[in-house]
């Protein structure tokens, strides 16, 4: 038999012309630094179907990050969540860069840079950050950061169009948190915050509105919950195993409250109660003592491999850690 | 005149134009890879040329268009205008407990047809879909729903109930509705014009056997019972979806493994059956290749999936009371020669007498393979839910 025929499809349309193609909302989307948070951006966009591009700073570290998007995938084939020609299809729609202006045609790019490792940020350099995008992008295009502290309009006042600017954040306590906090700042369209909807339904989440407020809902209660329980160790009232289990038992949680922290990362939530106790004055916000011993000690949880609890290579706990108290 | 079948599926659709007279399929092709990247529209001209037409192909409203595009083209079409397509026929997946025959689409219908979405996630918003691009495309033509639970209908309730509290069934609709049931109806519809019978007066029992499978016992014309359930997971053991597993296992299995429930639905839909036991493929030309050269899980992910298919033939027939005729139908039940030998083997006490000579011999075609002497007639018949739907299309518009 002849060879197959291959040719444009563009001509065989009725109606459609390149003229008339109404580009899908959010078929393409960016994200700026890839860290752990970016990554899983970059992964649940990309298996909802969008197109992304993902900016980091270095050619090695963008081998890094594909070699760890390839390994959340491996591990998720290996546990029967994803076929092999699932994740090929997901990898495709993955292209790193090492140039904003890449990010040409996004409809939505998520600013989620760490300053440094022991996750401080610096909010110059996300301002610097927006303000490059906003060159770059259509003015109709959204300018998102991934966060929980208040900084979404101190990031967008410097802009010609503020009003595009919300703020995210992304639970990452477990798998099947899927609720996507979208912050309003004072900016805000209504039609902006209406399209983030749209992208967390896009995405499988289930959309929350929040007014701009430091540690959102999810954070702001998990920080109290967590101090109190830091309080209750230190009294020596209990034990860090018994309290877990209070959590796990009696209020039917998937993790301990101390495992939780471990999961957000010790210092994410020390920099952001730090935060909420500075603008609220209240003190309960106040990280206890033992939060500052394990930040102080570079113990940040289950990316350090050490905090409340000793963590194996895979993340998985092996041992409460002795130290604490 | 022509009537247009298509089977939208989440990222495809495929599609035949039927000349009705001939019964003669005059294009056919797929859209495939919708809204993901590399999307294609792929058909096959009438002298085997294969033509490839790549682009964007963002929804299926698009992908419908490219089709109705490519049928009119001088390039590679067969029509002039689109009113020369008299209607077209849907396949739809699940018609729930309101639909037991193909329908005439209207509002009404479309209405119910959002309603069994919850039944059907996967497969009955692309069905709307298509029916939606058509309703916009070609608003003059009639559209015809034929529906893959419908000739499941009639099973009694004693068959389609599963032994959980009633209140599951009232509150979701949760009972065994069975798939394949256009497939299931045109070979048991086709076996007895084949054979000279009355339709109405045999016990026939079908094996749809492909990637999917499902077997059927029909008592006079009417479906009894069926090894789908609620979903197309239950039953028989399919290239990648488990078939029966005890219940209490699958509890177990997500405790174990600490997985939700999409985990447990993508290990039992996509990681189980021939593949999960074999550990090599789906495919059933693989699994051969595999035990030829020795691979013992191949050969028992083979036996597991033959003896499935047995098992199910004898109830069916102590539900029938009894076989008049066993058709394979479906990619392997048409092809596969050593599953059709080894489901009928030792069946002679029940009046299957496999003529195996024939059997190896036949390939893909219409042709009985039981000896003789054999009470019960082992026949082939290659399915054809395409030219079903177009048929029932066309019935319905005469009608109405």
């Amino acid at each position: 038999m002849s060879e197959i025929i291959i040719e444009p499809i563009d001509k065989y349309g009725l109606t459609i012309s390149s003229e008339s193609k109404k580009k899908q909302l959010f078929s393409k989307i960016g994200v700026v630094g890839a860290g752990k948070e970016g990554r899983t951006i970059i992964n649940m966009a990309a298996t909802a179907g969008m197109e992304v591009v993902f900016l980091d700073e270095s050619q090695e570290r963008i081998d890094y990050v594909m070699g760890e998007l390839q390994k959340v995938m491996d591990q998720k084939i290996s546990s029967w969540g994803l076929t092999p020609s699932e994740k090929k299809i997901i990898m495709n729609r993955i292209t790193p860069t090492l140039v904003y202006e890449d990010f040409k045609g996004c409809d939505l790019v998520i600013e989620c840079t760490r300053y440094s490792e022991s996750g401080r940020r610096s909010t110059p350099l996300r301002k610097n950050i927006f303000k490059r995008l906003e060159e770059i992008l259509d003015v109709d295009a959204i300018i998102a950061s991934n966060g929980s502290t208040v900084i979404i309009s101190e990031l967008a006042a410097d802009l010609d169009h503020k009003e595009r600017c919300v703020s995210l954040y992304f639970p990452v306590s477990h798998p099947d948190a899927r609720i996507l906090e979208i912050v309003s700042g004072m900016y805000t369209s209504e039609e902006v915050y209406h399209k983030m909807e749209v992208f967390a339904r896009l995405i499988k989440y289930k959309p929350h509105r929040i007014n701009e407020s430091n540690g959102n809902v999810s954070l702001r209660m998990l920080g109290v919950m967590l101090n109190e329980a830091c309080q209750i160790l230190l009294e020596r009232v209990s034990s860090i195993e018994d309290i877990e289990e209070t959590f796990t038992i009696i209020y039917g949680q998937r993790y301990g409250i101390f495992r939780m922290a471990d999961i957000v990362g010790i210092e994410r939530l020390v920099t952001l109660m730090e935060a909420m106790f500075n603008d609220f004055g209240v003190k309960h916000y106040k990280p206890n003592p033992i939060l500052w011993k394990l930040y102080r000690s570079n113990q940040l949880g289950v990316r350090t491999g050490k905090g409340f609890y000793i963590y194996d290579n895979d993340g998985n706990p092996v041992s409460f850690n002795k130290n604490i108290v | 005149m022509k009537i247009l079948v298509l089977n939208c599926g989440s990222s495809s659709i495929k599609y035949k134009l039927f000349e009705m007279e001939s019964k003669e399929v005059i294009a056919q092709g797929g859209v495939e890879k919708i809204g993901m990247k590399g999307s294609f529209l792929k058909f096959t001209l009438a002298d085997g040329q294969k033509v490839i037409l790549e682009g964007e192909i963002l929804e299926h409203r698009a992908g419908i268009e490219y089709i109705l595009g490519v049928l009119l083209s001088e390039k590679y079409g067969c029509i002039q205008s689109l009113d020369e397509i008299e209607a077209v026929g849907h396949r739809v997946v699940h018609g729930g407990e309101r639909f037991n025959e193909s329908v005439l689409i209207t509002d009404e219908v479309i209405e119910i047809l959002n309603e069994c979405i919850e039944l059907a996630p996967l497969h009955n918003p692309p069905n709307l879909k298509g029916i939606y691009a058509i309703q916009e495309l070609m608003p003059e033509t009639p559209q015809v729903g034929v529906f893959d639970t419908a000739f499941h209908q009639t099973m009694p309730d004693y068959a389609y109930m599963y032994g959980i509290p009633y209140s599951l069934y009232e509150k979701y609709g949760i009972r065994r509705y069975g798939f394949h049931g256009t497939s299931h109806r045109y070979v048991s519809e086709r076996v007895c014009e084949f054979l000279g019978v009355p339709y109405e007066e045999q016990r026939i029992i079908t094996a749809h056997i492909g990637n999917g499978g499902s077997v059927t016992a029909i008592k006079n014309g009417k479906s009894m019972d069926t090894s789908m359930g609620m979903t197309p997971v239950e039953g028989l053991i399919m290239g990648t979806r488990s078939g029966d597993v005890d219940p209490g296992a699958i509890s177990y299995i997500m405790e174990k493994e600490h997985m939700g429930t999409n985990g447990i639905s993508t290990l039992l839909n996509k990681f189980s059956g021939v593949l999960g036991i074999s550990g090599i493929s789906s495919d059933m030309r693989e699994i051969s290749a595999a035990i030829e050269s020795g691979n013992e899980r191949a050969a028992l992910a083979m036996e597991t999936y033959n003896y499935r298919i047995k098992k199910y033939i004898g109830s069916y027939a102590a539900v029938l009371g009894g076989v008049d005729i066993l058709v394979f139908t479906g990619g392997v039940g048409e092809n596969q020669a050593v599953t059709r030998r080894d489901v009928c083997r030792n069946m002679e006490y029940m009046g299957i007498e496999l003529d195996e000579a024939l059997n190896d011999a036949v390939h893909g075609k219409e042709a009985v393979i039981s000896k003789p002497s054999s009470k019960v007639k082992v026949v082939i018949i290659p399915t054809d839910e395409e030219l079903t739907i177009a048929n029932d299309t066309i019935k319905i518009l005469e009608k109405g």
